[in-house]
Parts: C-alpha cells; structure tokens; sequence
C-alpha cells in the first residue's frame, strides 16, 4: 500500500498523455485560488478536540481536447495543486497527477445531456510525510440543462488512496448532485448534495500513560482500523482509520467576473456517521479563470 | 427641344433620386435606449421585390469561441460560410425550421457552405461550446439593414410605393410593424418601441477548472 515510486509513476502516466495529446486541441489552461475555513479538520466528535483550520489553495490545470467522433471528445491533462495550511504545517500539501476524461453529448443542442467517464490520479505530498499518497479515481458524470438557466449535474466516484502510513490509505465510493441555477449571465446559484462510503480518518484526542498515547475518549477503541499517533495538530491526537457514511450537503453563489472568470463562494456541511458522529463545515472563497 | 431638355433633365434628376429613397429606423427600447442587432426590414406591399443573393457567400466566423456576428440578415438563396478561427473545434448546427443543417468538428474553414432557401430565423449553435449562439434571419424581401450600437439602420435603394415595415430581434416579446408610404426623393425616420424578453444566454464564465466545454 505504499507509494514508493508514486512520483515516477505519476511521471510515465504523464508521458503517456502526452503522447496521447497528439493531434488533440490545445493546450488549454485554467487556474483557481481560494481560501478555506474547516472548522473541523480533525474530524472529532464534539467536545474531544474539534479544531479548525484556514488553508490558502491555488491551482492549474492545463487540457488537450481530441474529438473521438461529431459528439465524442476525449480530453487529456494535468492538474497540479498546492494548498498551504496556515494552521497546522503538517497539512500543507502539493498534488500533481494526470486526468483523462471522455464526453458524449447525446443529440445536438444545449438540452441534449451530457454522459462523461473519467480517471485521474494524483500524487500528494504532505508537510507530515506519512499522509502522502498516492490516489486514484474513476468517475461517470451525467448533465442535463433544463432551459438556459437550470442545468442538474451528477456524478459517481470510485476511489482508492495508498498514503504512506495505512492509517491514512483506504477506498470509497460516492454520488453526488449538483443544481445551477443561472439567475442571469453573471449570477449563478447552486445546490450541492453528496454521499460518500469508505474509509475515513478520525482524529481522537490523546493523553500520555505509562502504556504510551492513549485516546481520552476509550470509544475510540470501537474503530478496528489501523491508528498511530499524529503530531499535526497543536495538541495531541491518534488519528483512527474507520469505514463510514457522509452525507453533504451545501449551497454556493458564483458571480461572473467576465467571460473567463468567476468567483465562487460556497458553504458545505459533510456529516458522517462513524463511531461517532462528526460534523465538518467547510467555506471557500475562490477564484476560477479559464484561459 | 426645350421641352426635351426638360423632360431629360427631370429624367436624370428622378433617377438617382429613386435609389436614394431612404428609410431610416430607429429601434429603441421601452425606456428609449438603443437596440442593436435588431432587423428593420421593409416588405413592398404594391409588388413583390426581387431578391437577389450576393454572388460570394457571407461569413459568420466563430473567434473566442463566440459567433460574430451575433445577428446576420440575408436573403433567401444566400449562402453561408462558418470560417472557425479559434484554435479549438466547433460543431456548428441548426435544429431551426428554417434550416436544419450541422457542420461536424472542425477547425479552419468550414468544408463548405450552407445555403438558406427558406424565409426565417434560424439559431446557430455550436455542440460543444452550449453558450454560443447566433441568429441568421433569412428575408424575403431585398430591404432590409440591421441595427447599429447607436440604434438605427438605413434601408436604402427603395423605389417609391407602399410598404410594411417590421423589426426584428432575437429577444422580441412581440411583433411590431407599420405602413408606410415611401415618396420621391424621400428619407425618413422612423422610430419604432419595442419590448424585450431579459437577455437569457447559457453562461460562459466558469466555476470550476478543468475543460472549457460544457
């Protein structure tokens, strides 16, 4: 389960999309940025060390597009980003890896929905060493507008992660459904709503015994899964590895700052149900430009 | 001979005369601003005009991935190129029933032209990018001119008689047209009001990265 070699690894699937890339449109670049409020980044039950953390996140994303038949295009690329954690260094982290995607419109028209299959993997590189991993996920989408202004977007993901340390590494799989709602060409309204089943990690808070770190919370002991001591975080904690469910739910606002450029402000609150229930409420703030 | 050279002479002055009769049309809105890309278009109510179609076909290009330009007047019989110079491909269509056509992926020149042999407004489209869009409104009649930034649109050329003059625009809430009597040597103004649906284009801006198709 250990990404030794992830980085070449990632490097060779690149090479070979580069090569795919032959013939194909582009490149075509987009870059975001934004910052992020979790109010529980250690994903702990309330009242045993919810922490939040602020992270400032930018990155890029550069795409070939090759036509595969008149309503079939297959794009191929790289996404590279980097995300600094002004609260805990151990969560910096930088992820580069390729995504390949194949889209099919199913008639001629705006109305006519879209179906898509996608891979990406990434390489993820964090401040504490045994968090990074190396991921990958396999995606179908599926979009429909309603009008000019209503467009539903769903989507299912697969996923595994190999991280350095097995606490860290797992699977899952999730759905999840977005609704935009475009009130004119500049403002657009969306709804978000998601499930998720897989591993999670959950992070207890920890004192010291004769018998080494020890949850406070002996509930803890209820997870089966692999657990090791973690010093991220501004006390300690033993992070536990468990399966469990999240549903999500969220609401976001995006203005058009031109034709290449948004802001996007959203709200999501991710509640899952493991041992014990955790609630994380995240808010970004971002910046979207296509080039 | 003097009477000759009268007549002669009021001959000659008739005649270029004749072709300069102008009409010009001033679209405004409901709160008296100018529209642009509206169509005013002038229909002979004595005699059916003769259309003819321009020898060498009109362009609609596709640049930054949009259509320019966002309204194209022509004549039934006319023929329309869709040169693409953007660097990505487009799919142009129409699914209008005034002409159903699709020009597959391409880039460049388009591999041919497409003729428009009915009257009507027909919606262009590109399959790929879904918040392009473009009107071509095929006439039949040969007065018509499209409006400016400033509002107005001069038809001219037109031989004395009665006519109709109607307006045309992607976001027309209803029609709106007059009679009109066109004279000698006449140039008038017309000032037509009128009403606008909200501008409803599929937005272009993104809100996430990664391809810019949609």
């Amino acid at each position: 389960m250990r990404p030794t070699g992830s980085i070449p690894r990632i490097l060779t699937a690149s090479l070979l999309l580069s090569a795919a890339r032959a013939a194909a449109d582009g490149p075509y670049f987009s870059s975001s940025a934004s910052a992020i409020w979790q109010d529980n980044v250690t994903n702990a039950t309330p009242g045993d060390g919810v922490l939040g953390a602020f992270t400032l996140e930018t990155g890029v994303d550069v795409r070939w597009l090759r036509s595969i038949d008149f309503s079939t295009i297959l794009s191929s690329g790289l996404t590279a980003t980097a995300g600094c954690c002004t609260t805990f260094g151990g969560l910096d982290s930088f992820a580069f890896g390729p995504r390949v995607e194949l889209r099919h419109k199913a008639g001629l028209g705006p109305l006519a929905p879209t179906l898509s299959l996608g891979l990406e993997a990434d390489g993820v590189l964090f401040g504490d060493s045994y968090r990074s991993n190396l991921n990958v996920a396999a995606e179908a989408g599926f979009s429909q507008r309603f009008g000019d202004n209503l467009q539903l977007v769903l989507d299912g993901r697969v996923g595994a992660c190999a991280a350095r340390s097995d606490v860290f590494s797992g699977g899952f799989r999730s759905m999840g459904a977005t609704l935009n709602w475009d009130l004119d060409e500049t403002w657009r309204l969306k709804a978000i709503g998601g499930w998720r089943d897989g591993d999670i990690v959950a992070d207890y808070a920890a004192e010291r015994t004769p018998h080494g770190w020890v949850p406070i919370d002996t509930g803890a002991y209820n997870y089966a899964g692999p657990w090791q001591p973690v010093r991220t975080f501004s006390e300690p904690f033993i992070a536990y590895r468990g399966r469990a469910q999240t549903w999500s739910c969220g609401a976001g606002v995006s203005p058009a700052l031109g034709r290449h450029t948004s802001l996007v402000l959203e709200f999501v609150r991710y509640d899952t149900g493991a041992y014990d229930r955790y609630v994380d409420n995240v808010v970004s703030a971002g910046v979207v430009h296509h080039f | 001979m003097n009477h000759l050279a009268a007549i002669t002479l009021l001959a000659l002055s008739a005649l270029p005369a004749c072709a300069e009769n102008t009409v010009r049309v001033l679209t405004t809105d409901g709160a008296g601003k100018p529209v642009a890309d509206a169509v005013a278009y002038l229909v002979s109510l004595d005699s059916p005009a003769p259309v003819h179609p321009p020898d060498r076909p009109v362009e609609i290009i596709q640049r930054d991935q949009e259509f320019s330009p966002y309204v194209t007047p022509i004549v039934v019989g006319t023929r329309v190129v869709f040169p693409n110079r953007d660097t990505v491909q487009h799919h142009v269509y129409s699914v209008s029933p005034a002409k159903k056509f699709e020009i597959p992926l391409y880039i460049g020149d388009s591999s041919g032209t497409i003729l428009f042999d009915r009257e009507g407004v027909v919606t262009l489209g590109c399959n790929i990018h879904d918040w392009m869009v473009a009107y071509v409104f095929v006439l039949g009649t040969p007065y018509f001119a499209k409006t400016g930034a400033d509002g107005t649109a001069n038809i001219t050329g037109l031989p004395p008689g009665r006519y109709r003059l109607e307006v045309w625009h992607p976001r027309l809430a209803a029609k709106v047209g007059r009679e009109l009597d066109v004279s000698m040597n006449g140039e008038a103004t017309q000032v037509i009001s009128v009403v606008l649906r909200p501008d409803r284009r599929i937005r272009r801006a993104p809100d996430s990265a990664g391809p810019d198709y949609k």
